[in-house]
């Protein structure tokens, strides 16, 4: 190829390098370096404080935050993942109608966030929810539950929320990863006389490994960092209880236009989260050699 | 045996809340209000439906969605077309670094950037405005749609480049002429995927415009959530309603899509 191929090469990613850069790449560093300065919404100007914000946040909601954060995110990898797998390994042996399944399956994960939060919050519904007639029609409850005004079932609704958007897209990366293990491999095994946990330890989780690490670390890096459904289902209540840092950002700049603590909260974020992304690019780079 | 069991148990978390969504957008109104609720709806009507085509208010913000969405498919198809070419078929020093910083934007937490994000906007008088949305959308949608379409040209023989180079086709030629055509179905899929990226946004719409560029999702939230009793019939067939042209348009290109997604996700 000739020399000004390169420069043509270039100019071709220049629109999208320019978006990146307006919308991503300045906005995520500007707002990190408010944390360093005292900075509202409501009016202009700001005052340098140093680490003033980042120390406030540590004595202050940092670690409860971390910890409502984690719950939500190892509960909406782990669920989704088991599910999804079940499923996966389900709809890969000869079952009549495998196809028409898994596209059926697809449709919590095509919605809209909001739609999935409707429904959830009319499924939790203190008064009329289906889900206490259900519990209650099995015994598992004596009386209707308030699922999502208590600190205690809160949490674990919101989890199921999300379980239930997310389950479908680990199915269908899953259920493609399975497709690729060699059916000579089973039948081979089958021969040897190896059961169907045997075969399902020794054969399919090896060779699913890289696609199982793929699927948990980049389920785990967006729940990290999961706003919608949460932030209509519950708001971050009650008392906080269900507050991420994505909703704890989102309000302290918003609600109480505070962008020098929201820049400081999103800095903490940012650190827990630039490992996780270092480990899926070294990851994914191993993934194409 | 345990696929069946597999099937039903976790096919029902999955598929029962569908169904229940559906029956209630059936359920007349006062029926809804009734403990315990019924399964089937004892008298299923359509005025749910009927109170959403009575909702002005609704209308607008369909159109809002309508046209962020269909802008932000097409301007997001373009820019994601020229850069994975440039991925593909182009050789150059930092190329994959490129790649990477391309694939990892989308690692960033759209709550922390809006924080500055609004302030930009403001700045340039775009707060409540459909370009504010659909830049926003667009560049959400290229860590996706670049490598989804690199794949594609991926498999097209350089040799065809190559003779309408010796044709005399220009580069930009070739590209529109000659390659473009055959990628045909992944600009397709990409142009859907960028679609239901502005169609299903929440924290952007809700933050960025104003009540009347308001997209249905922060739409349906302000009309029906935080009322004394809110109308679920009628939310639920809003839901429904909006869920729609997502499902068909993946049921439409399924067969591209489930490749697409798995194939970016799978290479990296």
């Amino acid at each position: 190829m000739k020399l000004g191929d390169g420069a043509f090469a270039l100019l071709l990613t220049l629109p999208g390098f320019a978006l990146l850069c307006a919308v991503v790449v300045y906005p995520l560093v500007s707002a990190l370096v408010s944390a360093f300065f005292e900075e509202s919404l409501l009016y202009p100007g700001r005052d340098f404080v140093g680490l003033d914000n980042i120390t406030a946040v540590l004595s202050g909601d940092f670690l409860r935050l971390l910890g409502q954060t984690m719950t939500f995110t190892v509960g909406t990898t782990l669920l989704p993942f088991i599910i999804g797998f079940g499923l996966a390994l389900a709809l890969n042996t000869k079952i009549k109608g495998a196809k028409a399944l898994r596209g059926l399956m697809l449709i919590p994960w095509l919605v809209p966030g909001v739609v999935v939060s409707f429904l959830w919050m009319w499924i939790f519904n203190a008064n009329y929810g289906v889900l206490n007639a259900l519990l209650e029609g099995l015994g598992a409850i004596g009386a209707p539950q308030a699922w999502l005004a208590h600190p205690d079932t809160a949490m674990v609704a919101v989890i199921v929320a999300k379980t239930w958007q997310s389950f479908p897209w680990m199915m269908v990366m899953l259920l493609a990863g399975l497709q690729t293990v060699p059916p000579e491999l089973y039948e081979a095994a089958e021969v040897d006389g190896a059961g169907v946990v045997r075969r399902f330890a020794s054969i399919t989780v090896p060779h699913l490994r890289g696609i199982i690490g793929l699927v948990i670390l980049l389920e785990f890096i967006w729940n990290f960092q999961h706003f919608d459904i949460i932030y209509v289902l519950t708001g971050g209540g009650p008392a906080g209880s269900t507050h991420t840092f994505a909703t704890a950002v989102y309000d302290t700049a918003f609600r109480g236009f505070d962008l020098g603590m929201a820049g400081a909260l999103g800095l903490l974020w940012m650190l827990l989260l630039g490992i996780l992304v270092v480990l899926y690019i070294h990851f994914s780079e191993k993934g194409e050699k | 045996m345990a696929a069946w069991l597999a099937v039903i148990v976790f096919g029902g978390f999955a598929m029962l809340p569908v169904y229940w969504l559906f029956a209630t957008s059936l359920t007349p109104r006062a029926e809804v209000f009734s403990y315990p609720p019924k399964l089937f709806p004892s008298s299923p009507t359509l005025d749910a439906y009927r109170a959403l085509i009575d909702n002005p208010a609704l209308f607008a913000y369909l159109r809002n969605s309508i046209i962020v969405s269909v802008i932000t498919a097409v301007l997001s198809v373009i820019v994601s077309a020229f850069m994975g070419y440039s991925f593909s078929k182009f050789r150059y020093r930092g190329r994959r670094s490129l790649m990477y910083l391309v694939l990892s934007s989308q690692m960033f937490p759209q709550a922390l950037l809006l924080v500055t994000l609004y302030s930009v906007f403001s700045a340039y008088n775009l707060l409540n405005t459909y370009t504010a949305l659909v830049l926003s959308f667009t560049t959400f949608t290229l860590p996706l749609c670049v490598w989804m379409l690199k794949g594609f040209f991926d498999t097209i023989p350089n040799d065809l480049i190559e003779a309408a180079k010796v044709d005399g086709a220009t580069r930009l030629r070739t590209f529109f002429v000659v390659v473009l055509p055959l990628a045909a179905p992944g600009l397709v899929a990409a142009g859907l995927f960028a679609f239901v990226r502005g169609w299903n946004d929440f924290i952007f719409a809700l933050t960025l415009a104003g009540p009347d560029k308001q997209t249905l999702p922060p739409g349906l939230v302000n009309t029906y959530i935080g009322e004394a009793s809110t109308a679920w019939p009628e939310l639920m067939a809003a839901s429904l309603v909006v869920s729609l042209p997502v499902v068909i348009g993946f049921i439409a290109l399924q067969r591209f899509l489930v490749g697409g997604l798995t194939a970016g996700a799978v290479k990296g």
